[in-house]
């Protein structure tokens, strides 16, 4: 989804969730707002601390006691990673909050997590600038990702239809407890469990230290009972205790579900606070709209107020749109040691300037003179989580108008590619043609990687190549292209311009792309937004009631938001098959803005007659 | 040709063979309005039938957009245009069709009008995907109305006609209509590859396997039904739009058959394309929100009261009941009833497969649960 990854989406989500509560929508049974984000269903287990925090120097051996938790880390948002490891700073002055503050990345080790580098956002900046930083690069995958393309190792591991070590989940959106059952299906490839991968890399490093403790740290994985780590957790999760694991593995064996008891089904947040009067998770325990801490005051956003996005706009962008108000009062550029009419990409992250509308009207985005006019937008599509299930041939040739599964046209770089959704007029204006392949640059100062004004080999890689739709269901100046797609690596180019298929597969890994060069990513950044970085603000602890102050991983942080820019499309070759002519739904005269007489009656109903 | 008798035109139409229906007629219903196009339908079939070599291109089952949607390319826009417009006669108690079907137009020598795809027209088999008619070139806001821009998924699989087109073309005799439950199957035994079947669907759901020779088609997954379970495009149909069953001539309808009750009796389920002439037998619940000139070119003339159906549902405790049984059973459900608050699916000897409640209940825990000793939150 995506109306929570926006740059402006606290103060977004500030003003609908004051429209609710002041129309008396909050805690209601179809109130509320809706807005999703995979990442918050960590919170529903409140019990893992008794799996992910176990302290490793008083392991609890016995299955049927609980473990006694004891944190020895400390998380760090993952978009500071996707920032080349840098705070914010804008002029002289620092914006990220000290209990946010990052450390450099010295290692990666994920799984099954594609959008951590394979599909992040500014991807070329973070493969051709950050990756050479880090030490090594682990990847746990069910298949050769984008991300296996740049990992040091990977682990081929099974995928949720092969799970021989059961598992546990739920959603934010539905009432499930999801129990992955021990499958009896046999695996397709020499795989093992995720979970396997740790204990066995644990197992090896107790034989070279001769310390048990990292044996013990996993023994109920080494002796195939991982049940005594998921009941612990029931135990102790609010809305879980009192199931019997086994009870739900048998139930879930015949495809019976069960229910996570919230304290209401279908769970309804705010219920709680609205029936029992328990206190919000703020500071002063009422729903807040008004924000009193220094850095809101700061940035101009003490109250909710309209930011334009931090790229993706016509306008200048980032500026505040309100009317003057004696509250607002924000440190402008000067204030902070930089210059008011500098609209660099760093710089503006922090840049708080406020317009009217009639003001704001009159502004442009800096690269409007350069003839950039597009909106791109890329959210995620129906037809894929992130990039997990687009990448057999049966489900890609569905992704989008232009899969094929035989490849008449040589130029594809799989049965399905990229595209943008363009608005028709906007596409005629430029000379491009519904089914044409097109370049989209973004802003040239750092994208799609910082210096490739230098570096040829790399750009080639980098910059954007797809399909053009002519799309009548956007507005004009407003483009689209789904998240959920591979990108070009220097091995899917190589395979694109050397196989004889054309595919753009790499000959080495067998990698599939989607793209003949560059993607989605080459056109998005990591943008910090300083209101998501602030050290006073309190929040709700990641697990139970507890509340806190500052950072806390997915609650009060940068996120890998927006993922847009504003672009520059230009035509690169005709999209009839092998560069000639038109692409055949065109020719054929069923396409938007280039339908034939009869496709004209069809749309009209004038195929029946009524008498 | 013979005569035969189509209730879906009102009245009797030429065929190549004579009036044969079978015991009992497989027949389901989509609700086009609960359709976001997802393809697990498309794909539950596609990996259950047709991975094999030559079937690379073939979806048994697909969901296209209209109207910008097609697969294969242009199949029903070059159909109808072939057909020219027809006229349908609404002055009477019954709509009667007074154009001429496929097979009464069909050019001399042949016995139906049609038309065979290229290789290249099952190329994208997902084109028009979400596109709209209309333009927002300005922006847009939503309206209750919607009558700016519009587009619907229709998920299609193999009518399994009274009258096939399939079987009527076929020279050899390879098509047969099965006597115990009107399934349209391909003897593969049989089939020598001459494609007029291809040529003779309207609705392109027979298709020529390069491998083996042979055209193959949509089974209705005849094993499941057999024993009583909906086909895969069914079971696996995440926004339960679909309900598999067995469907009666109009003049045998029965108000507990859940197909006859929708098809027959509320009448807001609809034929694809009724002027063909092949008497379809998926009924679609046409989408709301569409100008009606468009789908009545496709559904017929039935859809403005169907619609109006369709939205009284909200007061009609019964209609509400049975379109909340889609979804809710592997099984076949042949009978059904609502007694209160709960709507029961059965089968044909009366045993309940499921019964579902009226409206989904909310269940409020107690904040604290004194015996587990815990509190039971929404914001864990």
């Amino acid at each position: 989804m995506g109306p929570n990854q926006f740059f402006n989406s606290d103060n977004k989500d500030r003003d609908t969730i004051m429209l609710a509560a002041l129309t008396g929508n909050v805690g209601k049974i179809g109130g509320n707002i809706g807005s999703y984000a995979g990442n918050y269903r960590t919170a529903l287990f409140n019990g893992c601390p008794q799996y992910i925090n176990e302290n490793p120097f008083d392991i609890e051996l016995d299955p049927t006691k609980p473990a006694r938790p004891k944190a020895y880390w400390t998380a760090e948002s993952a978009h500071y990673y996707n920032h080349e490891d840098h705070p914010l700073k804008v002029g002289n002055t620092i914006l990220t909050g000290k209990t946010h503050m990052p450390c450099p990345t010295k290692s990666l080790w994920f799984a099954n997590a594609n959008s951590i580098l394979g599909n992040v956002k500014w991807h070329y900046n973070q493969v051709f600038n950050a990756l050479p930083k880090i030490e090594m690069i682990a990847v746990n995958e069910w298949w050769w990702s984008t991300s296996c393309e740049w990992a040091d190792v990977v682990f081929g591991v099974d995928s949720w239809a092969e799970l021989k070590h059961p598992d546990m989940t739920a959603s934010v959106t539905n009432p499930f407890l999801i129990v992955f059952p021990r499958t009896p299906i046999e695996r397709i490839f020499n795989t093992i469990g995720d979970i396997e991968v740790y204990s066995l890399v644990a197992s090896k490093l107790a034989e070279l230290t001769g310390d048990q403790r990292f044996n013990d740290y996993w023994k109920f994985v080494n002796e195939n009972n991982t049940d005594v780590y998921l009941q612990r957790i029931l135990d102790n999760s609010t809305n879980t205790k009192g199931y019997n694991f086994s009870e739900l593995h048998a139930k879930a064996l015949e495809g019976i579900p069960a229910l996570m008891n919230s304290r209401t089904t279908p769970k309804n947040v705010g219920y709680d606070q609205l029936t029992d009067s328990t206190p919000w998770y703020t500071k002063s325990g009422r729903l807040e709209f008004y924000r009193e801490e220094d850095e809101f005051i700061d940035a101009g956003e003490n109250l909710p107020v309209h930011r334009e996005p931090v790229d993706s706009t016509f306008l200048e962008p980032n500026i505040i749109i309100a009317p003057p108000h004696e509250a607002l009062r924000p440190k402008g550029p000067e204030d902070y040691g930089a210059k008011r009419d500098d609209l660099s990409c760093e710089t503006r992250c922090g840049r708080n300037v406020v317009y009217t509308w009639e003001e704001a009207r009159k502004t442009a985005h800096p690269l409007v003179k350069d003839g950039f006019k597009f909106i791109f937008h890329t959210p995620k599509y129906r037809h894929g989580s992130h990039t997990t299930p687009i990448d057999t041939d049966m489900v890609a040739i569905l992704f989008g108008p232009f899969g094929d599964i035989y490849r008449h046209d040589k130029r594809s770089p799989f049965v399905t590619e990229g595209y943008v959704d363009i608005n028709p007029t906007d596409a005629k204006e430029l000379g491009i043609n519904d089914g044409d392949y097109v370049w989209i640059d973004p802003d040239p100062e750092d994208r799609p990687f910082r210096g490739w004004q230098n570096d040829k080999r790399n750009y080639e890689v980098a910059r954007m190549m797809c399909r053009a739709r002519y799309y009548p269901g956007t507005p004009r100046g407003v483009t689209r292209m789904w998240f959920n797609m591979y990108a070009a690596t220097p091995g899917s180019q190589q395979g694109a311009k050397e196989r004889e298929d054309g595919l753009a597969k790499n000959p080495r890994t067998n990698y599939q792309a989607m793209f003949r060069s560059g993607s989605h990513q080459s056109a998005t950044r990591g943008w910090l937004k300083p209101t998501w970085m602030t050290d006073s603000l309190v929040r709700k602890g990641m697990f139970g009631q507890g509340i806190g102050k500052g950072f806390a991983p997915d609650i009060h942080c940068p996120t890998g938001a927006p993922r847009e820019a504003f672009v520059k499309i230009s035509k690169a070759e005709p999209g009839g098959i092998d560069g000639k002519g038109l692409w055949r739904p065109v020719d054929l005269g069923i396409r938007p803005r280039n339908e034939s007489d009869a496709m004209k009656r069809y749309l009209a109903g004038e195929f029946m007659k009524r008498k | 040709m013979a005569r035969v008798n189509n209730w879906q035109l009102g009245r009797e139409m030429s065929y190549w063979y004579p009036e044969a229906r079978p015991q009992k007629q497989f027949a389901a219903v989509f609700d086009t309005n609960k359709c976001i196009a997802c393809q697990t339908c498309t794909l539950a079939c596609k990996t259950t039938w047709t991975s094999g070599k030559g079937q690379e291109y073939m979806l048994w089952n697909n969901v296209e957009t209209k109207p910008y949607g097609f697969y294969p390319l242009a199949w029903d826009l070059n159909l109808l245009e072939m057909l020219g417009g027809q006229e349908w006669d609404e002055t009477g108690e019954r709509p009667v069709y007074q154009g001429s079907t496929i097979f009464e137009s069909a050019p001399a020598g042949e016995r139906v009008l049609g038309w065979r795809p290229e290789d290249q027209d099952y190329s994208y088999p997902n084109v028009g995907e979400d596109d709209c008619a209309g333009q927002v070139d300005g922006g847009a806001s939503l309206a209750a109305s919607h009558d700016m821009a519009w587009f619907y998924y229709l998920a299609r699989i193999c009518n399994h006609c009274t009258y096939p087109a399939c079987l009527a073309s076929c020279p050899r005799g390879s098509i047969y209509k099965r006597p115990e439950d009107g399934i349209v199957l391909v003897d593969q035994g049989r089939c020598r590859g001459y494609q007029e079947c291809v040529r003779g669907c309207p609705y392109k759901k027979v298709f020529y396997n390069a491998m083996t020779g042979t055209s193959e088609k949509c089974i209705a997954c005849f094993p499941k039904m057999e024993t009583g379970i909906q086909p895969q495009c069914f079971v696996n149909c995440i926004g339960k739009i679909r309900m598999a069953g067995y469907l009666n001539t109009p003049e045998n309808a029965r108000e507990d058959n859940p197909l006859d009750y929708l098809v027959h009796i509320k009448k807001v389920a609809l034929p694809l394309f009724p002027q063909f002439g092949l008497e379809p037998n998926v009924y679609y619940i046409p989408p709301v929100h569409v100008p009606t000139s468009f789908t009545s070119q496709m559904f017929g003339p039935g859809v403005g009261k169907a619609i109006e159906t369709y939205r009284s549902a909200a007061t009609d405790s019964d209609l509400a009941g049975l379109l909340g049984l889609f979804g809710s059973s592997e099984r076949v459900m042949t009978r059904w009833r609502r007694i209160g608050e709960t709507v029961t699916g059965l089968d044909d000897d009366g045993n309940v497969l499921v019964n579902v409640p009226l409206k989904e209940p909310v269940h409020i825990r107690p904040a604290y649960d004194k015996l587990y000793q815990v509190t039971r939150s929404n914001c864990p």
